[in-house]
């Protein structure tokens, strides 16, 4: 999604601000803070939004898995939204206020649900793991738009993720749980 | 929902239905893996490496030009197959064992020697080769090997193993081999493998012979956690931060390839994202390509996989045929099987899958059979080589057995779980087996078998086009105890500390299989004496091998009892050295004391009955340690059974088939730790549908290069394609020790194929043999193509 706030285009090589040599500088808010980075060293306008979290910033929760864009484990929210972070340039998240895995916070209902589940039946919501964090993003997006999301409404948020593992019923089972305890912590307040 | 299992011995810990204890690490995105331990921030002078992969199946450099690469800014170091250390590298292969045991060069489980690291010649697009590039970014990497100037010396190849067992064909290894068909090794055996009776003869008396082919194609492993090392070499040792599941293994390879004594080699490894057999025990030789640069260079090197380049290695593909007699009361009195696998590229642990398990098959399963006859063929062909995946070898055969039984059933007019029962057991039991008549009894019932079943092709249509079916396949268990006598020692080493929390170093490299909670868990058993908690015991998902112990390898779920095993003795020594530490501390004979439920009693002296924590807390405070092992007891105690069941639904009209439903049993000896087991039933279906209905390699036959490295079409289920999945456990077998269980998670995804084809063939009443069973090959089959 290009950014028009910016007016920065996937793709197309900024120049440096004008008149000036200095390297484009770009801000994005992470977790709640503004974090600068100049365009030069190892950035470009072809960063990944997934390079600058991981290898700059150390929010290693995401994983990049395929780098294009087919598994979902890389999933992080944008102004509200999941996002591919393997498929966002930097440039584009400009100016954008980004959630991570490590900005949820600790009792993140989604959080919890993932690693308690354990019922007969379902299985647990994960076993290597290493999806885990782009499911936790996509369904704590999709809880944010629809709380009480049906179990086939479920199915369709999540199946640009992939769970090599296999854990489909136990992640589906997992976000019921957050659902339900969204709506516990709801109605308790 | 599934019925909770009813556990044989209720114990308080092994057996129950709770959280992984890795979940909170995992769901909050803590836990880390080999890429997240080895990022740019953490190795500031890191170099990324990048290796020429061949664009031609079947080529050879004849020169090279590197100054154009050499100049790009960025560029720290070329290394080509010309210099020195690789040209003084031994030949190797990747798949120096069956994953479990440590191994010299010299000792390596299947002899076939026919890969160079970096070597001048490619056997397969994508091929590792030749030149190596360590540079300051990934992409700068890359694009040196797109500067350097190579002239290639291109030759005929074959993608097909009936086509390359032709004479005339080109030839894949032609400095090792006249011939593409693999001799025979002294593991596999003959060609021949297995001749008991006299299947011809047999066949000639036999009241139905019934014959046919399957044909398993080459599904991968897709672990999401693509192949990564971090090689550093600093004060002449060499640490490694990977990925690979095999840490113990890892250090030896490098030693044997490289000439470096272990102590100087340290390997680590964290949580790995998903294992499924793929090779990465360490033999790979991208691992000692890093190392060489990283030695070369003086900087730490990341080497990491993209996805398209994680499409390394496949399950082997294998044609199957069978020709069975059998007697018009059921009894089958021959079998004789022939297989012809596409070994790839490299022979790798081709014949681990094409001889080695159907093999052990012979007595695990097909024991009371009294002709039977067994030969196999492997081929080299210019494509991705075979290795090991999840069910190695069993799941190719099951598929070929799944159809045997189905298609004998049929013309005997019996039902297939009928002819099971008469007629599959292991070496050691009477027939019937007990194990597998309750598996298949279970699962008959759960899916609604008897209900549901119909003569092929026969049911009622659905929608005026669908059709339905149900079919099942069942198979013997592969790690039983007595099965892992490979692996060696297993050991475990236990530090009680003076405030009664336990350090665990039980080591395994935690791939997802749950082992580890299955250790903490074993722990807590072991300890009761102790009265303590899963919370009072410390496990580490790093595994170290300057820990001083060899890693447990999780090869099926079978670490999850084999360490828990130890654990039993360890918690013998653990309360003999407590009661010797309690009579120094109190001054009274040990053998006066005893521990229970954390409560040290002195028989003689009921005053000083004080908590254990207290004890020590008046003694000098040393934490107690102990340090077990034990090779597997060998005990012949066969296998437990298991079995899956499907419902499909076919769309006559478009040849989609859809799969309604799952059942999948396992008689587990023991169930560990039953959300694990229940994940590992569940997550094996996704595996298994996949290979029965979509995965599949694709290759453009006029230039061999594959088509579908990457995951948009190289389609794995998501979680809108899988049907509901009945997962269920049992426990009617059971192996030695205290918990005589079995490992599970492997086999879960081997029958899973030859239920979904007998399922469809009951839908339609036309047998497709042929997976993945995609659309047009239904409508080919029903005649609509």
């Amino acid at each position: 999604m290009p950014n028009k706030e910016n007016g920065v285009t996937r793709g197309v090589r900024e120049p440096a601000v004008a008149g000036s040599d200095q390297p484009r500088e770009i801000r994005i808010r992470v977790n709640g803070s503004w974090r600068s980075f100049r365009l030069e060293s190892d950035l470009s306008p072809a960063t990944t939004l997934s390079y600058v979290l991981r290898e700059k910033l150390g929010f290693t929760g995401l994983k990049v898995s395929c780098d294009e864009g087919a598994c979902g484990a890389c999933t992080v929210i944008q102004d509200g939204k999941a996002v591919l972070s393997c498929m966002v340039l930097a440039v584009e998240a400009d100016g954008r206020d980004v959630t991570t895995i490590e900005g949820l916070p600790a009792d993140d209902p989604v959080v919890q649900a993932f690693a308690e589940q354990s019922e007969p039946g379902y299985g647990t919501a994960m076993q290597c793991g290493y999806c885990t964090p782009g499911f936790v993003m996509t369904a704590r997006a999709l809880l944010n738009d629809n709380p009480s999301p049906t179990l086939s409404e479920i199915k369709d948020a999540l199946a640009g993720n992939i769970c090599r593992c296999g854990c489909y019923a136990g992640i589906a089972q997992a976000v019921l749980r957050a659902s339900a305890k969204i709506a516990a912590g709801r109605s308790a307040s | 929902m599934s019925q909770a299992y009813k556990p044989r011995v209720p114990r308080k810990f092994v057996g129950g239905y709770r959280p992984k204890i890795d979940g909170p690490d995992k769901a909050s995105g803590r836990a880390l893996y080999a890429d997240d331990m080895t990022i740019k921030s953490r190795f500031p002078d890191m170099l990324y490496a990048k290796i020429l992969r061949s664009p031609y199946p079947n080529a050879r450099i004849r020169k090279f030009d590197l100054s154009k690469a050499e100049a790009l800014p960025g560029v720290v170091s070329i290394m080509t197959y010309e210099d020195p250390e690789f040209k003084s590298l031994k030949l190797t292969n990747a798949g120096w064992t069956d994953c479990v045991d440590t191994v010299s060069w010299d000792r390596m489980m299947f002899q076939f020697r026919d890969r160079r690291v970096l070597g001048e010649y490619a056997c397969w697009v994508g091929d590792e080769m030749g030149i190596a590039v360590a540079a300051e970014t990934e992409e700068i990497a890359d694009e040196a090997l797109g500067l350097i100037d190579i002239d290639w010396e291109t030759s005929p190849f074959v993608l097909d193993p009936l086509e390359a067992m032709k004479k005339g064909a080109p030839l894949v290894h032609p400095d090792i081999q006249e011939t593409n068909v693999l001799a025979p090794d002294p593991t596999g055996g003959p060609d021949v493998f297995e001749d008991r009776g006299d299947v011809e003869e047999d066949f000639k008396r036999a009241e139905f012979v019934v014959e046919g082919e399957s044909v398993f194609h080459n599904a991968t492993q897709g672990s999401m956690d693509n192949w990564c090392c971090l090689m550093q070499w600093k004060a002449d040792q060499l640490t490694v931060w990977s990925n690979h599941y095999a840490a113990d293994q890892l250090r030896m390879h490098i030693k044997e390839m490289l000439g470096l004594p272990l102590h100087k080699i340290r390997a680590i490894a964290s949580y790995v994202g998903g294992q499924f057999g793929r090779g990465d025990t360490g033999d790979q030789p991208f691992f000692l390509v890093t190392s060489l640069l990283a030695m070369r260079t003086g900087r730490p090197v990341k080497y990491r996989h993209t996805r398209h380049q994680s499409f390394l290695n496949t399950r082997q593909p294998a044609i199957y045929t069978f020709k069975a007699g059998a007697k018009r009361d059921g009894t089958i009195t021959s079998l004789h099987f022939k297989s012809i696998g596409n070994v790839g590229a490299y022979a790798d642990l081709s014949m681990f899958a094409l001889k080695f398990v159907p093999k052990e098959l012979a007595e695990v399963f097909m024991a009371h059979i009294p002709n039977l006859r067994m030969e196999s063929y492997g081929v080299y062909t210019n494509v991705i080589p075979g290795c090991m995946m999840r069910g190695v070898g069993n799941s190719q055969f099951n598929l070929v057995f799944a159809h045997v039984m189905d298609a004998v059933a049929e013309r005997l007019g019996m039902d297939p779980i009928d002819l099971c029962i008469k007629n599959f057991a292991h070496e050691w039991e009477k027939l019937p087996s007990e194990s597998l008549v309750a598996v298949l009894n279970e699962g008959a019932e759960r899916l609604g078998w008897k209900d549901k079943r119909h003569l092929p092709g026969k049911g009622r249509a659905y929608d005026g086009v669908k059709r339905r079916g149900v079919g099942f396949s069942c198979h013997p268990s592969w790690h039983a105890e007595w099965q892992e006598k490979r692996r060696g020692k297993v050991q475990v080493n236990l530090t009680l500390n003076p405030d009664c929390t336990v350090l665990l170093n039980a080591a395994t490299i935690e791939v997802g299989g749950g082992s580890n909670t299955c250790n903490v868990l074993g722990c807590a058993e072991a300890l009761g004496f102790l009265g303590i908690g899963v919370e009072d015991i410390h496990w580490t998902s790093i595994t170290d091998t300057n820990d001083g112990i060899k890693d447990c390898v999780q090869t099926d779920s079978a670490v999850s009892f084999l360490q828990a095993e130890v654990m039993i003795d360890s918690a013998k020594e653990l309360k003999l050295r407590l009661r010797e530490a309690g009579a120094e501390i109190l001054n009274v004979k040990a053998s006066d004391i005893d521990i229970v439920e954390g409560e040290v009693i002195v028989a003689s002296r009921p005053d000083l009955r004080m908590t254990v924590k207290q004890m020590l807390h008046k003694g000098d405070n040393a934490p107690i340690t102990v340090a077990k092992s034990r090779s597997p007891d060998v005990a012949l105690t066969g296998v437990p059974f298991f079995a899956n069941f499907a419902e499909v639904e076919v769309d006559t009209s478009t040849g989609k088939v859809d799969v309604l439903r799952l059942v999948v049993v396992n008689d587990c000896g023991t169930v560990m730790y039953a959300s694990g087991a229940e994940s590992q039933q569940i997550g094996g279906q996704c595996m298994g549908m996949g290979e029965a209905l979509t995965e599949e390699i694709i290759y453009d036959k006029a230039t061999g290069i594959p088509l579908n490295f990457n995951w948009v079409d190289y389609t794995i289920p998501t979680m809108a394609d899988m049907p509901d999945i009945d997962p269920v456990l049992l426990e009617v077998w059971k192996g030695t020790g205290e918990y005589g269980a079995c490992g599970i998670g492997e086999g879960t995804v081997s029958c899973t194929p030859g239920a979904i084809l007998n399922a469809i063939y009951n839908a339609i009443g036309v047998r497709v043999n042929d997976i993945p069973i995609k659309p047009e090959k239904i409508l080919k089959a029903l005649g609509k193509d």
